[in-house]
């Protein structure tokens, strides 16, 4: 048992870890990565139902998909090139950072190596059967092995874009134009985007975003 | 859970594909006999792969959705000559974006797309609205911001 202790006292810890999106916007009231992991659960099973996924796949992925950052710290895109001084860091906020190919490929890998790192640190305690199934819920998320694995890659990042529609109606940042030009290259599910759609119409409804 | 529709696939992510589905058969059959196969222990191999060795569920889980995967496969292939110059499916694109930024979509089927890599899919938006267009040509995608991507360049391998 106390393997068990010791790992649930660590997951614990991803309440009280903002998420890095909403620190490096300077946001009030910064979600935990545990309150996105609760959202995103929700989304999955409730959304998952709709194309008849595999439920109880996708919700213990969806609950396991970022344990890897209480050792690997959370990212963003905005990562490697964020300035220190703030008035930099804010013009840089309303644009979408591109990079080379090159880069691109750099920066998933190192992503990568360092969350697959992160969460068998967390797991290597735990008995073998349990072990292999987290990695391979993980694996499955980070590949796009199965639909669960697919579909939860866009429920996942869906989550985060209500956040950050949910942020703007009420602080006015973040800039949602950045988050506009990532949307419309990275989500292709027909529900996902009927969702986005409706997400549109609910939170720009009497006022658009311009920025 | 399977999905009943057709996967388009670049010859490369295919081979990739039905290198795994041999694979991962050889390993159920040497399973059930209680052995390893002997390709389970080249160093080429995905090490992905290793996820499934000691997990049949997922083995099985994986074996089914490869063979639906390979079942329902169309090829992306190069067009001809005199439509090379429009944007189609397997076309790496040049864009300039808004009149400022500049980048590179490959654009691909879903389930080949890694935007985080610039390889998007054919049934994303901004993928959606390239295809059909040319060199020079300016494609707006718009709701809730317009956003213009003038197309700078189109390449196929």
């Amino acid at each position: 048992m106390k393997e068990l202790v010791d790992f649930f006292n660590n997951i614990g810890k991803l309440k009280g870890m903002p998420r890095r999106g909403w620190v490096i916007n300077d946001l009030k009231n910064k979600e935990s990565i545990a309150e996105h992991t609760f959202r995103a659960a929700l989304m999955a099973w409730i959304l998952g139902r709709k194309k008849n996924l595999n439920i109880e796949r996708i919700i213990k992925m969806a609950l396991i998909h970022d344990l890897c950052e209480i050792y690997a710290g959370d990212t963003t895109p905005y990562d490697s090139v964020l300035p220190k001084n703030k008035k930099k860091r804010q013009r840089l906020m309303k644009t979408w950072p591109r990079f080379s190919e090159k880069e691109r490929k750099a920066i998933s890998r190192e992503k990568y190596i360092k969350e697959k790192k992160g969460l068998e640190k967390l797991i290597a305690k735990l008995s073998p059967d349990i072990k292999k199934e987290i990695k391979n819920l993980w694996l499955d998320y980070e590949k796009g092995l199965s639909p669960e694995g697919r579909f939860f890659r866009q429920t996942d990042r869906v989550e985060t874009f209500l956040q950050s529609m949910e942020y703007w109606k009420k602080y006015k940042k973040p800039p949602q134009k950045p988050w506009w030009l990532w949307a419309r290259e990275f989500f292709d599910d027909p529900l996902v985007l009927e969702f986005i759609e409706a997400m549109d119409k609910k939170f720009h409804k009497k006022k658009k975003p311009r920025v | 859970m399977t999905e009943e529709k057709q996967f388009y696939l670049t010859a490369k992510k295919l081979k990739e594909l039905k290198k795994e589905y041999d694979v991962l058969k050889a390993l159920r059959v040497a399973k059930t006999k209680g052995e390893v196969p002997s390709t389970w222990e080249s160093e080429d191999l995905n090490p992905e792969y290793l996820s499934f060795q000691e997990d049949l569920n997922f083995l099985e889980t994986r074996i089914e959705e490869l063979s639906n995967i390979l079942k329902n496969v169309a090829i992306i292939k190069s067009p001809v000559k005199n439509k090379r110059d429009t944007v189609g499916l397997g076309a790496k694109v040049s864009v300039e974006i808004d009149g400022q930024d500049k980048d590179q979509f490959m654009i691909v089927g879903t389930l080949e797309a890694n935007p985080s890599l610039g390889i998007i899919s054919n049934e994303s938006p901004v993928g959606k609205a390239l295809l059909g267009f040319r060199k020079g040509d300016e494609v707006s995608v718009s709701s809730p911001i317009e956003t213009v991507y003038k197309i700078k360049k189109i390449e196929y391998s």
